[in-house]
């Protein structure tokens, strides 16, 4: 029995070393000196100027900045606009419901490339490329489909009997939504903040393709780094290090909430 | 009756003014740009140039004869599709198994492997990309330390390949494991006391009982990914930029390689709704399993 549990916690320990190796090993880098980065194994000067220095370059920190507020107005944008509309998936049936039903599911297949190559000039023609809204809007838009489908499934779990009652003792449709069935969704709004965030700050393609040098953001920063300068692994290391820490603390806080809201 | 007609009339008001925000950004953000992309890949535009005259089918011609897309970017994706599905899926599931038990360390665990989710894929391919170096990487360097040789991991096709689809089962496998935990903690716990009872083996309760309860969630599962796994952009972009020579492209680089590189925005439109029409088929056959296994339609 001792056996099987030694085997056991071994496995546990080298899987979650594996998980965790790459990330240890770029915060590793991103603490060696200029002269000592190329020999990470080997040799224990730690240092923290690669920390400073990127902290030093304006457009970094333009680019935290800026990915930091985009993420965080897309956030409350995407909750208000698909909580509605998850919450109508959950509880109308009729052509209207399978309607937008349909056009989620087929907008969800829909490959980003296919509509951001062409938003390049849509923000273009509506004067909003390279701005915070020209990401901000598309931002929103893109998380409609699978969080409207999330948040259906979070609907479907909470009793309707209690919004009956309420429309019963006249309360108005409006009403039953925004006070019985809004406070009851409230740790699945949570987990959906915490994914709307992070897929926010994370992502990449939209903001390759609609920003230029007036809104940079921190993925694409980074990206551009590994193309131009691909040999200062030191300073790259450190800003995404930097890039980790905001979405390590937020899955640090909003961890139970994303656990219950990732169960389908 | 009357009265009937209007509280009708109310209902279907509410309903369209819940989804009305999501419709109307939905609208100008998906439709309008999905319209304007299919117009430009009947067009000669060019970036630098846009003539905007009316080539017909041209673009299409193009990219459904180029020997690159037919022969490296299409069997490059579904390889890429399946493959990264599978793996994940496995591993998420061997390590759902695994920890479907209570033991001491549990929540550390469970924060080790909730990690790879918030990394950026941008992040994870710059990782990777530091670790499979051919000089100085680590991978290179334990190899020659137990005496084999370092490879030019990034530079060779299948390599390359690998690395990248290493990143992204690094990226996903606890994704999986995830849903899978809680689909099996949810799981009736009668059937697996009676199976106790009856003696049946580790391997029979997993294939007959742990697996078909399981089934509803894992076909979500690979249906969600499968779809995202088809458009994967970033990590190409940062491991590799689709090199060497452009063999380890995947259809959303093809085509954004086309319209911004080449700066060819009608064929790159074209490319992509082709990849789009793919996409759109395969995952309308997986919704068919997924409906017929779940009910998940209104």
């Amino acid at each position: 029995m001792s056996a099987r549990r030694a085997f056991f916690t071994l496995a546990i320990g080298a899987v979650c070393l594996l998980f965790a190796f790459p990330i240890l090993w770029l915060m590793l880098t991103s603490l060696r000196p200029q002269s000592g980065v190329y020999y990470v194994h080997r040799g224990l000067e730690f240092t923290l100027d690669s920390y400073v220095h990127v902290l030093h370059e304006e457009r970094i920190v333009q680019a935290f900045l800026n990915s930091g507020l985009i993420a965080t107005a897309a956030t409350v944008f995407s909750l208000i606009v698909t909580v509605s509309s998850g919450y109508m998936l959950s509880r109308f049936r009729g052509p209207i419901a399978s309607t937008w039903f349909g056009a989620i599911y087929v907008f969800r297949c829909v490959p980003y490339i296919s509509w951001v190559l062409p938003l390049y000039f849509v923000t273009q023609s509506w004067d909003i490329y390279d701005t915070y809204l020209g990401l901000l809007l598309p931002h929103i838009a893109v998380h409609i489909c699978f969080f409207s489908w999330l948040m259906k499934g979070f609907f479907d779990g909470i009793d309707p009997s209690m919004e009956y009652a309420a429309l019963i003792d006249g309360c108005t449709r409006w009403g039953a939504f925004f006070r019985v069935a809004l406070p009851s969704a409230i740790p699945a709004i949570a987990a959906l903040a915490v994914l709307c965030w992070l897929f926010t700050w994370n992502e990449f393609l939209f903001a390759l393709i609609l920003t230029g040098q007036r809104t940079p953001v921190i993925t694409v920063v980074m990206a551009q780094f590994v193309h131009e300068m691909g040999i200062e692994w030191h300073l790259m290391s450190a800003t995404a290090v930097l890039a980790l820490v905001p979405a390590f603390v937020l899955t640090l806080f909003g961890q139970r909430y994303v656990i219950r809201g990732l169960k389908i | 009756m009357e009265n009937k007609a209007r509280w009708l009339g109310e209902r279907e008001r509410f309903t369209l003014l819940l989804i009305a925000p999501a419709a109307i950004l939905m609208l100008l953000f998906q439709v309008v740009p999905i319209v304007i992309g299919a117009n430009a890949s009947f067009r000669d535009w060019a970036l630098n140039d846009p003539k905007k005259t009316w080539v017909g089918l041209e673009h299409y011609r193009h990219v459904l004869s180029d020997p690159a897309f037919l022969q490296v970017v299409l069997p490059n994706t579904f390889a890429f599709m399946v493959l990264s599905v599978a793996l994940s899926l496995v591993l998420g599931l061997a390590l759902a198994l695994l920890l479907n038990r209570p033991f001491r360390g549990q929540k550390l665990v469970q924060t080790v492997l909730l990690l790879p989710l918030m990394v950026a894929p941008v992040i994870a391919a710059i990782m990777l990309r530091w670790m499979f170096n051919d000089q100085f990487g680590i991978i290179n360097v334990l190899l020659e330390a137990i005496g084999l040789e370092g490879q030019p991991w990034l530079t060779q096709r299948w390599s390359a390949f690998g690395a990248i689809l290493l990143t992204d089962v690094w990226l996903w496998t606890p994704w999986f494991t995830l849903l899978l935990l809680a689909g099996l903690q949810s799981l009736p716990k009668e059937p697996f006391e009676a199976a106790a009872i009856d003696g049946a083996s580790r391997w029979r309760v997993f294939r007959h009982l742990t697996l078909p309860m399981l089934r509803p969630v894992i076909v979500v599962c690979v249906v969600i990914r499968s779809i995202d796994a088809f458009r994967t952009f970033d990590i190409v972009w940062t491991l590799t930029g689709g090199g060497p020579a452009r063999s380890t492209e995947l259809f959303s680089l093809y085509a954004y390689v086309h319209a911004f590189l080449n700066l060819d925005f009608g064929t790159g439109s074209a490319a992509a709704i082709v990849g789009g029409a793919i996409i759109l088929v395969v995952g309308m056959a997986l919704y068919r399993v997924l409906d017929r296994v779940v009910r998940v339609s209104p």
